[in-house]
Protein backbone atom coordinates (compact mmCIF):
# COMPACT_ATOMS: atom_id res chain seq x y z
CA UNK A 1 0.00 0.00 0.00
CA UNK A 2 0.89 3.43 -0.83
CA UNK A 3 1.41 6.06 2.32
CA UNK A 4 -0.72 9.26 1.95
CA UNK A 5 2.53 11.14 1.82
CA UNK A 6 3.77 10.14 -1.43
CA UNK A 7 0.62 11.08 -3.40
CA UNK A 8 0.47 15.04 -1.36
CA UNK A 9 4.12 15.04 -2.36
CA UNK A 10 3.67 14.30 -5.57
CA UNK A 11 0.85 16.99 -5.71
CA UNK A 12 2.81 19.73 -3.87
CA UNK A 13 5.89 18.74 -6.88
CA UNK A 14 3.42 19.44 -10.01
CA UNK A 15 1.79 22.71 -7.66
CA UNK A 16 5.13 24.23 -7.54
CA UNK A 17 6.55 22.78 -11.36
CA UNK A 18 2.93 24.95 -12.63
CA UNK A 19 3.74 28.10 -10.21
CA UNK A 20 6.91 28.35 -11.62
CA UNK A 21 5.92 27.61 -15.50
CA UNK A 22 3.09 30.62 -14.89
CA UNK A 23 5.50 32.46 -13.47
CA UNK A 24 8.42 32.50 -15.88
CA UNK A 25 6.65 31.71 -19.49
CA UNK A 26 5.78 34.63 -21.76
CA UNK A 27 3.32 32.95 -23.78
CA UNK A 28 -0.53 33.51 -22.88
CA UNK A 29 -1.50 30.05 -23.83
CA UNK A 30 1.37 28.48 -21.85
CA UNK A 31 0.36 29.86 -18.58
CA UNK A 32 -2.92 28.69 -18.95
CA UNK A 33 -1.83 25.24 -19.49
CA UNK A 34 0.50 25.68 -16.33
CA UNK A 35 -3.00 26.65 -14.66
CA UNK A 36 -4.15 23.36 -15.76
CA UNK A 37 -1.39 21.63 -14.38
CA UNK A 38 -1.92 23.04 -10.96
CA UNK A 39 -5.64 21.82 -11.09
CA UNK A 40 -4.59 18.77 -11.69
CA UNK A 41 -2.20 18.53 -8.97
CA UNK A 42 -4.62 19.56 -6.09
CA UNK A 43 -7.43 17.21 -8.21
CA UNK A 44 -4.77 15.02 -6.51
CA UNK A 45 -5.06 15.81 -3.49
CA UNK A 46 -8.66 15.66 -3.32
CA UNK A 47 -8.75 11.95 -4.65
CA UNK A 48 -6.00 11.05 -2.08
CA UNK A 49 -7.83 12.64 0.37
CA UNK A 50 -10.83 10.76 -0.13
CA UNK A 51 -9.18 7.67 -0.51
CA UNK A 52 -7.25 7.70 2.57
CA UNK A 53 -10.43 9.06 4.68
CA UNK A 54 -12.99 6.08 3.04
CA UNK A 55 -15.23 9.07 1.85
CA UNK A 56 -16.49 9.57 -1.30
CA UNK A 57 -16.75 13.93 -0.74
CA UNK A 58 -13.65 13.89 -2.24
CA UNK A 59 -14.12 12.75 -5.62
CA UNK A 60 -17.12 15.12 -5.75
CA UNK A 61 -15.15 18.30 -5.08
CA UNK A 62 -13.22 16.40 -7.61
CA UNK A 63 -15.77 16.82 -10.31
CA UNK A 64 -16.82 20.28 -9.28
CA UNK A 65 -13.28 21.51 -10.07
CA UNK A 66 -12.96 19.83 -12.91
CA UNK A 67 -16.24 21.54 -14.23
CA UNK A 68 -14.49 25.15 -12.89
CA UNK A 69 -11.59 24.10 -14.82
CA UNK A 70 -13.58 23.68 -18.24
CA UNK A 71 -14.72 26.81 -17.68
CA UNK A 72 -11.45 28.79 -16.58
CA UNK A 73 -9.85 27.49 -19.76
CA UNK A 74 -13.11 28.48 -22.22
CA UNK A 75 -13.07 32.22 -20.40
CA UNK A 76 -8.99 32.36 -20.70
CA UNK A 77 -8.75 31.43 -24.00
CA UNK A 78 -11.39 33.36 -25.28
CA UNK A 79 -9.83 36.17 -23.55
CA UNK A 80 -6.49 35.46 -24.63
CA UNK A 81 -7.73 35.44 -28.25
CA UNK A 82 -10.01 38.95 -28.11
CA UNK A 83 -6.34 40.34 -26.98
CA UNK A 84 -4.31 38.95 -29.77
CA UNK A 85 -6.85 40.15 -32.48
CA UNK A 86 -7.31 43.36 -31.13
CA UNK A 87 -3.74 43.69 -30.49
CA UNK A 88 -1.33 41.83 -30.90
CA UNK A 89 0.33 40.91 -28.50
CA UNK A 90 0.55 36.90 -27.23
CA UNK A 91 3.12 37.37 -24.75
CA UNK A 92 2.36 38.15 -21.10
CA UNK A 93 5.48 40.77 -20.87
CA UNK A 94 4.11 42.56 -23.99
CA UNK A 95 1.19 43.75 -22.17
CA UNK A 96 2.20 47.02 -20.93
CA UNK A 97 -1.08 49.79 -21.54
CA UNK A 98 -4.30 50.09 -19.55
CA UNK A 99 -7.71 51.11 -21.20
CA UNK A 100 -5.40 50.44 -24.84
CA UNK B 1 5.37 -8.75 -3.58
CA UNK B 2 2.00 -6.96 -4.65
CA UNK B 3 2.68 -4.10 -3.00
CA UNK B 4 6.37 -4.23 -4.71
CA UNK B 5 4.76 -4.07 -7.89
CA UNK B 6 2.20 -1.22 -7.22
CA UNK B 7 5.07 1.19 -5.40
CA UNK B 8 7.02 0.16 -8.73
CA UNK B 9 4.11 1.59 -11.07
CA UNK B 10 3.78 4.49 -8.88
CA UNK B 11 7.25 5.45 -8.67
CA UNK B 12 7.10 5.84 -12.51
CA UNK B 13 3.93 7.62 -12.45
CA UNK B 14 5.85 10.08 -10.62
CA UNK B 15 9.02 10.61 -12.47
CA UNK B 16 6.70 10.78 -15.72
CA UNK B 17 4.24 13.39 -14.80
CA UNK B 18 7.36 15.52 -13.31
CA UNK B 19 8.84 15.01 -16.43
CA UNK B 20 5.83 15.58 -18.53
CA UNK B 21 5.37 18.84 -16.50
CA UNK B 22 8.56 20.04 -16.84
CA UNK B 23 7.92 19.55 -20.57
CA UNK B 24 5.02 21.56 -21.05
CA UNK B 25 7.11 24.95 -19.37
CA UNK B 26 10.10 24.15 -21.55
CA UNK B 27 9.33 23.00 -24.78
CA UNK B 28 10.20 25.93 -27.38
CA UNK B 29 7.07 25.50 -29.54
CA UNK B 30 3.74 25.78 -27.91
CA UNK B 31 2.11 22.50 -29.91
CA UNK B 32 4.80 20.43 -28.07
CA UNK B 33 3.95 21.76 -25.29
CA UNK B 34 0.29 21.36 -26.03
CA UNK B 35 1.21 17.60 -27.03
CA UNK B 36 3.46 17.03 -23.40
CA UNK B 37 -0.13 18.52 -21.53
CA UNK B 38 -2.09 15.60 -23.22
CA UNK B 39 0.59 12.85 -21.79
CA UNK B 40 0.17 14.56 -18.43
CA UNK B 41 -3.36 14.86 -18.11
CA UNK B 42 -3.88 10.88 -19.27
CA UNK B 43 -0.78 9.88 -16.44
CA UNK B 44 -3.53 12.04 -14.17
CA UNK B 45 -6.40 9.57 -14.94
CA UNK B 46 -3.97 6.76 -14.21
CA UNK B 47 -3.15 8.05 -10.99
CA UNK B 48 -7.12 8.33 -10.19
CA UNK B 49 -7.42 5.21 -11.13
CA UNK B 50 -4.97 4.00 -8.37
CA UNK B 51 -7.07 5.81 -6.29
CA UNK B 52 -9.97 3.76 -6.60
CA UNK B 53 -11.91 6.59 -8.45
CA UNK B 54 -12.89 4.97 -11.67
CA UNK B 55 -15.70 7.67 -12.57
CA UNK B 56 -13.06 10.60 -12.13
CA UNK B 57 -10.56 8.78 -14.64
CA UNK B 58 -13.17 8.99 -17.14
CA UNK B 59 -14.66 12.33 -16.22
CA UNK B 60 -10.97 13.74 -16.91
CA UNK B 61 -10.00 11.58 -19.72
CA UNK B 62 -13.63 12.99 -21.41
CA UNK B 63 -13.15 16.65 -20.27
CA UNK B 64 -9.83 17.29 -20.14
CA UNK B 65 -8.49 15.44 -23.01
CA UNK B 66 -11.41 15.47 -25.20
CA UNK B 67 -12.67 19.12 -24.49
CA UNK B 68 -10.13 21.33 -23.38
CA UNK B 69 -6.93 20.15 -25.07
CA UNK B 70 -8.76 20.31 -28.05
CA UNK B 71 -10.06 23.73 -27.25
CA UNK B 72 -6.36 24.76 -26.47
CA UNK B 73 -5.21 23.12 -30.06
CA UNK B 74 -7.84 25.19 -31.83
CA UNK B 75 -6.61 28.51 -29.91
CA UNK B 76 -2.92 27.59 -31.27
CA UNK B 77 -4.07 27.01 -34.59
CA UNK B 78 -5.89 30.29 -34.61
CA UNK B 79 -2.65 32.06 -33.55
CA UNK B 80 0.35 32.18 -35.67
CA UNK B 81 2.96 29.81 -34.32
CA UNK B 82 5.98 30.51 -36.71
CA UNK B 83 6.54 34.27 -35.66
CA UNK B 84 6.53 32.23 -32.65
CA UNK B 85 9.50 30.40 -32.68
CA UNK B 86 11.77 33.26 -32.78
CA UNK B 87 11.24 34.64 -30.01
CA UNK B 88 12.45 33.72 -26.29
CA UNK B 89 10.82 31.66 -23.96
CA UNK B 90 11.03 33.27 -20.38
CA UNK B 91 10.52 36.77 -18.46
CA UNK B 92 13.44 38.48 -17.87
CA UNK B 93 12.90 37.97 -13.99
CA UNK B 94 12.61 33.87 -13.94
CA UNK B 95 14.91 33.39 -11.38
CA UNK B 96 12.63 35.20 -8.93
CA UNK B 97 10.61 32.48 -10.16
CA UNK B 98 11.93 29.47 -9.75
CA UNK B 99 12.91 30.73 -6.18
CA UNK B 100 9.45 31.11 -5.27
CA UNK B 101 8.39 28.02 -6.55
CA UNK B 102 11.06 26.51 -4.37
CA UNK B 103 10.35 27.96 -1.59
CA UNK B 104 6.58 27.14 -2.03
CA UNK B 105 7.87 23.47 -2.30
CA UNK B 106 9.73 23.75 1.03
CA UNK B 107 7.31 24.89 2.60
CA UNK B 108 4.76 22.05 1.75
CA UNK B 109 7.53 19.73 2.16
CA UNK B 110 7.72 20.68 6.00
CA UNK B 111 3.97 20.86 6.03
CA UNK B 112 3.41 17.78 4.93
CA UNK B 113 6.52 15.56 6.33
CA UNK B 114 4.74 14.24 9.34
CA UNK B 115 1.72 13.02 7.57
CA UNK B 116 -0.25 9.25 8.36
CA UNK B 117 -2.20 7.93 6.25
CA UNK B 118 -4.97 5.65 7.87
CA UNK B 119 -5.88 1.97 7.68
CA UNK B 120 -9.24 1.95 6.23
CA UNK B 121 -9.17 2.87 2.77
CA UNK B 122 -11.96 3.59 -0.05
CA UNK B 123 -13.51 0.20 -1.06
CA UNK B 124 -13.65 -0.55 -4.69
CA UNK B 125 -17.22 1.19 -4.96
CA UNK B 126 -19.94 1.53 -7.80
CA UNK B 127 -20.37 4.32 -9.54
CA UNK B 128 -23.93 4.54 -8.21
CA UNK B 129 -22.70 5.92 -4.59
CA UNK B 130 -21.29 8.94 -5.92
CA UNK B 131 -24.84 9.38 -7.91
CA UNK B 132 -26.67 9.08 -5.29
CA UNK B 133 -24.80 11.49 -3.20
CA UNK B 134 -24.14 13.98 -5.90
CA UNK B 135 -28.02 14.10 -6.95
CA UNK B 136 -29.21 14.47 -2.98
CA UNK B 137 -27.15 16.06 -1.02
CA UNK B 138 -25.36 17.87 -3.35
CA UNK B 139 -27.70 18.48 -5.66
CA UNK B 140 -27.53 22.87 -5.07
CA UNK B 141 -24.30 22.89 -5.94
CA UNK B 142 -24.92 20.67 -8.73
CA UNK B 143 -27.15 22.81 -10.46
CA UNK B 144 -25.32 25.81 -9.88
CA UNK B 145 -22.87 24.06 -11.32
CA UNK B 146 -24.46 23.55 -15.04
CA UNK B 147 -25.07 27.70 -14.69
CA UNK B 148 -21.71 28.25 -13.87
CA UNK B 149 -20.89 26.33 -17.71
CA UNK B 150 -23.80 27.88 -19.40
CA UNK B 151 -22.89 31.54 -17.96
CA UNK B 152 -18.75 30.19 -19.50
CA UNK B 153 -20.21 29.00 -22.72
CA UNK B 154 -21.94 32.49 -23.34
CA UNK B 155 -19.16 34.68 -22.11
CA UNK B 156 -16.76 32.88 -24.00
CA UNK B 157 -18.85 33.36 -27.01
CA UNK B 158 -19.10 37.59 -26.38
CA UNK B 159 -15.97 37.64 -25.23
CA UNK B 160 -13.65 36.04 -28.48
CA UNK B 161 -16.36 37.13 -30.92
CA UNK B 162 -16.25 39.57 -33.73
CA UNK B 163 -17.10 42.72 -33.00
CA UNK B 164 -18.64 44.90 -35.83
CA UNK B 165 -16.23 47.73 -35.17
CA UNK B 166 -13.28 44.54 -36.68
CA UNK B 167 -15.64 43.87 -39.59
CA UNK B 168 -14.89 48.01 -40.59
CA UNK B 169 -11.33 47.77 -40.23
CA UNK B 170 -10.95 44.57 -42.41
Amino acid sequence: MIPVGWYLLLSATLFSIGLVGFIIRRDLIVMLMCLEIMFNAVNIAFASFSYYNANLIGQIFVLFSIAVAASEAVIGLAIVLALVRNTGINHSDDIANLRG
Amino acid sequence: MNQVIEQIFYIYFFISLTVFSIGVIASRNVIHSAFFLLIFLLHVAAIFLFLNAEFLMIIQIIVYVGGVLALFIFAIMIMNIKEELKHKRFVKFSIAGFSVGFLFLAGLYIFLRGVKSSENVLIKSDVTLLGKLLYSYYFLPFEILSLVLLIALIGGIIIARKTPFDREVK
